[in-house]
């Protein structure tokens, strides 16, 4: 069996304009998409928490949201996920604690009504109140005044008297969200008709610390992939190969723009093996082009680059496909991130072709005709100099 | 057939038995012990046949695939060193009046974690700025005018006490997390400030981080001594109930009740204690694995609690002249006043200090202390080295501190799976697996016939390499490092995709069987080596920047690449050669 009968003999190389054109057009259309709308963030990135629960009945996303709101949750964002006769939802609250800035006043209010606290300053991304007292103060006390505004306490910290005498420090710890939802989705029912599967919670630090790391790890690799295919092969290859890989992870990075699906750890995880994947393509070309040029030699590289990239056709096709393959199963039974996942390298692997094709290939003919140029001149240039004490 | 042909043969077949073997733990673990069993090694242990490979080289589940807690805390080193640059201010201004320096008043800065001293007579601050700076140590000088001495933590110093603060923090959650009785609990540091921790098969999120998250408390309390024999005479009055374990043990110099668990003590106790008294238990380390107690002793203690860590100023290891590890702690003036009261009042009995309601020691009060400074020895060395015995102190002197000057942890992650979701992820992941490499077999198979049920073959050997490698490095399984499984076994397969192809060139070049397969082996290899090295880098990185379930995918990623390396290159060769050389196969069905 096979993909081709003959070999195939397409012109790819004359349309590597309009291809490239189009291609960089697509790519600042993503880029200005990230910078306008931005990812959907998931709680790796910016912070919050997730909770996934699972209702023994059937009920929709709408209904979930009205008993959360009821039981003292607003905003809270409910989607359906999995087939719908599994009743499960994902409910996520951007908060991070259960100190708001409109908790956060009350709490303020009702520790000043204490006496003797001042200087009361919430901090709302980590949860927790600090003050200062005259005197030391009863940690019961301080719980009950706090929870009376609503915020859960989980801990009152007594940090000592502070420096010169001026007062006694405390830290007021709040609870998390994820007490709440049971609570909220719970209120007024016998028992709970759902089961609180996942708990995901990231701390807003956490979060942006999370987000540099993969940013880095990105770029990391694209450095040290560019320095081993610079020096494996010609350097000419390396900046095609950057830029197929570029081009890779920026068409990647649309899908989860475009899709709004959550954009989180696994998908930097996806973005890094596209980037390992695609140059796979791009080698295999490469390979076969170096091997070609040493057998038609004479033929201008414009050519030579055409005739391995119909040579390769169709391993390229086939050894995509095969990897592909290999993703349906996630595909199918994948849910959540692991389906994002999947449908991520699947846009990787079909754009990793034609990247290879359109935009390594070409860029390594340009880079080759202004090099060839470029020494021309040298040499025209050359041989004026070379002239002149011969004419004077 | 040539020796070099044999010998490959040899090691495909040892490979493939090793990796057979090495998977008899998982099986035992995944699919013959129960599913609360599956983490007890000793059970595991128990079952295997006794040639099999030790129980702890199983593949071990992801939090995300059995259920449980993942947390990472961070340290809040920042504040901590503020609060410490506050009290050192505090005990220059103590120094400088009880030496009769002169009279300073001190202002701290805090975020540069400067101090400023201020002399009410400018013609002493030469001398005070002599003796403070050859004292405190860890303190360097930023800028003298006049009457005023503008000091600063000296990084280094800095830098090992916010080391300290997370060992702190790591020491005070291990101890707590000690109270679950939870096996199986990894506590280990992450980066420079966090703390990771895995508590597999948990559930309850808000309480674990109540348990981890909240300031240690530290307590010196004194002995009851009154009635030494009050653990004794209460084994014979009231016998404790059946199964419970509790005996009576006299190693610790006086009776106690010793149980395997603090639960069987505490219940035991409960009700039969005198009024203002109270039992709390020490932990008895394991002599191999420091971080578990083998059992647990009884003390009753006053309820009443004179001290806590919050009047203790410092507390360090130290070797004293008698070339024994000692700790000397020191407290602020009115604990010192405290302190003396204590020992002068309680000479020949014992105080107990006491962190989150575990006794880690209590020493014998030999004489009344004054000055607030004290020595704690460690008792005879027994049978320890001279090592462990320092590293006791070394322990005792990090209790201290994390009580006496508690770096204040937040919560940074929590992540927590049901173990029902963990099940159901199992089941759809392995569907997957199955479903992904199914259609790769049989897409293989049928395009390339023979050559594509050789690369099967190697693509089954590689799922097998794979998890065997994931045993073997005590690596875990993770949601993603199923997809990752999957993946990888679509990419090694790109390789004989990548073979095949070249050999029906070379064939269709004319070649004959033996000279296409070898070109096609030989001129495929390094464009298969090639794409292999680029996947590798970026799965490193992965790997490296990677934290929980993604490093999972990552380790699945690398152990298979290096793997496909193996099989889909040597091990269909091996066979490929068999047919066209071995028996001069005119014909490849590829």
């Amino acid at each position: 069996m096979q993909i081709f009968k003959n070999k195939t003999n397409i012109d790819f190389i004359s349309k590597r304009k309009p291809a490239l054109f189009l291609s960089t057009l697509l790519n600042l259309a993503i880029i200005v998409g990230i910078a306008a709308f931005g990812f959907n963030f998931g709680v790796d990135f910016a912070g919050g928490t997730v909770v996934e629960v699972k209702f023994d009945h059937p009920i929709t996303a709408e209904e979930v949201r009205e008993r959360a709101d009821k039981g003292g949750l607003p905003d809270v964002s409910v989607q359906n996920i999995g087939a719908a006769e599994e009743n499960t939802f994902l409910l996520r609250m951007g908060g991070v604690t259960q100190l708001n800035e409109e908790s956060g006043a009350k709490g303020k209010e009702a520790l000043e009504a204490l006496g003797g606290v001042r200087n009361v300053y919430s901090d709302l991304p980590n949860g927790i109140i600090r003050f200062r007292a005259a005197q030391p103060m009863d940690s019961d006390a301080v719980k009950k005044a706090v929870e009376s505004a609503g915020i859960g306490v989980q801990e009152v910290r007594d940090l000592g008297e502070a420096q010169g005498g001026t007062g006694y420090d405390y830290q007021v710890v709040a609870s998390g969200m994820a007490d709440r939802v049971f609570a909220a989705l719970n209120a007024g029912l016998e028992k709970p008709d759902f089961e609180q599967r996942r708990v995901d919670y990231v701390g807003p630090q956490v979060g942006k610390q999370l987000r540099n790391r993969g940013i880095m790890a990105l770029l990391y690799s694209m450095v040290a992939i560019l320095i081993y295919v610079a020096f494996r092969f010609d350097f000419k290859f390396g900046p095609g190969a950057l830029l197929s890989m570029v081009h890779d992870v920026i068409m990647v990075a649309g899908y989860y723009l475009v899709s709004r699906r959550e954009f989180n750890l696994t998908a930097i995880a996806a973005l890094l093996t596209v980037v390992g994947y695609s140059v796979n393509d791009t080698i295999v070309i490469y390979d076969r082009i170096r091997e070609d040029m040493a057998k038609f030699k004479g033929k201008p590289f414009a050519e030579v680059i055409n005739i391995a990239i119909n040579d390769t056709l169709g391993r390229t096709i086939l050894t995509s496909g095969t990897t592909a393959l290999s993703l349906i199963g996630l595909l199918i039974f994948g849910v959540g991130e692991i389906f994002d996942f999947a449908m991520a390298m699947l846009v990787g692997i079909v754009v990793g072709v034609y990247s290879t094709i359109y935009i390594a290939s070409p860029l390594t003919i340009w880079l080759d005709e202004r090099a060839a140029a470029k020494e021309a001149r040298q040499r025209a240039s050359g041989n004026v100099d070379h002239q002149q004490p011969n004419a004077a | 057939m040539d020796r070099g042909w044999w010998w490959k043969v040899g090691l495909i077949v040892a490979v493939t038995l090793g990796c057979i073997w090495f998977l008899i733990p998982t099986y035992y673990s995944l699919i013959v012990l129960d599913r609360d069993q599956r983490n007890n090694l000793a059970v595991l242990e128990e079952r295997m046949p006794s040639w099999a490979p030790p129980a702890k080289y199983r593949l071990n589940l992801g939090l995300d695939l059995q259920g449980g807690i993942h947390m990472v805390m961070r340290v809040d080193t920042k504040t901590a060193l503020q609060k410490r640059t506050e009290r050192r201010a505090q005990q220059i201004v103590n120094y400088v009046n009880d030496k009769k320096l002169g009279e300073v008043a001190a202002d701290t800065d805090p975020e540069k974690l400067e101090v400023t001293l201020t002399a009410k007579d400018p013609a002493t601050m030469d001398a005070i700025q002599k003796e403070v700076l050859a004292t405190f140590t860890d303190f360097k000088e930023v800028s003298r005018s006049g009457a005023s001495l503008v000091l600063v933590q000296d990084e280094s110093q800095a830098n090992v006490f916010r080391t300290e603060a997370v060992d702190q923090a790591m020491l005070v959650i291990r101890r707590r997390i000690d109270k679950w009785g939870v096996a199986e609990v990894d506590v280990r540091k992450l980066g420079a400030d966090s703390i990771q921790i895995s508590l597999p098969g948990r559930s309850n999120a808000e309480q674990a981080k109540e348990l981890v998250g909240t300031t240690a408390q530290l307590e010196f309390r004194m002995v009851d001594d009154s009635n030494p024999q009050f653990f004794a005479q209460l084994l014979q009055a009231s016998p404790p109930p059946e199964g419970s374990e509790i005996t009576l043990t006299t190693e610790g110099g006086f009776p106690q009740l010793q149980a395997p668990t603090r639960e069987a003590i505490t219940e035991y106790t409960k009700d039969k204690v005198p009024e203002n008294r109270v039992v709390l238990t020490e932990c008895i380390a394991n002599p191999v694995k420091k971080n578990e107690c083998t059992s647990y002793r009884s003390y009753l203690l006053d309820k009443n609690v004179p001290l806590t860590g919050e009047s203790l100023a410092s507390a360090d290891a130290n070797i004293s002249q008698l070339n024994e590890p000692e700790v000397n702690i020191s407290f602020d003036p009115a604990g010192a006043r405290e302190f003396e009261r204590l020992t002068e009042a309680g000479v020949g009995r014992r105080m107990a200090i006491v962190l989150d309601e575990n006794v880690q020691t209590a020493p014998n009060i030999n004489e009344k202390i004054s000055g607030g400074s004290a020595r704690i020895t460690m008792g005879r060395m027994g049978g320890r080295t001279f090592e462990e015995w320092l590293g006791e102190a070394q322990t005792l002197a990090l209790v201290l501190k994390a009580g006496a000057l508690p770096a204040p942890v937040t919560v940074g992650e929590i992540r927590q799976v049901g173990a029902s979701l963990g099940d159901e992820l199992i089941r759809k992941g392995g569907m997957a697996a199955v479903l992904g490499l199914g259609l790769v077999i049989l897409f293989m198979a049928v395009y390339y016939r023979a050559s594509g049920l050789i690369a099967d073959i190697a693509l089954l050997l590689n799922g097998l390499l794979i998890l065997a490698g994931l045993a073997f490095f005590n690596a875990t399984l993770t949601l993603p490092g199923i997809a990752g499984f999957v993946l990888t076994l679509g990419v090694a397969v790109d390789a004989n995709v990548l073979i095949n192809e070249r050999i029906r060139e070379e064939l269709g070049n004319g070649k004959t069987a033996r000279a296409a397969v070898d070109q096609g082996y030989d001129r495929a290899f390094w464009t298969i080596f090639d794409s292999h090295v680029t996947a590798l880098i970026s799965a490193f990185i992965l790997f490296f920047t990677g934290t929980g379930p993604v490093r999972g995918f990552a380790t699945t990623l690398i152990i298979g690449l290096l793997a496909s390396l193996f099989t889909s290159i040597t091990v269909t060769r091996v066979i490929m050669t068999y047919f066209v050389h071995g028996r001069n196969a005119k014909v490849v069905s590829v």
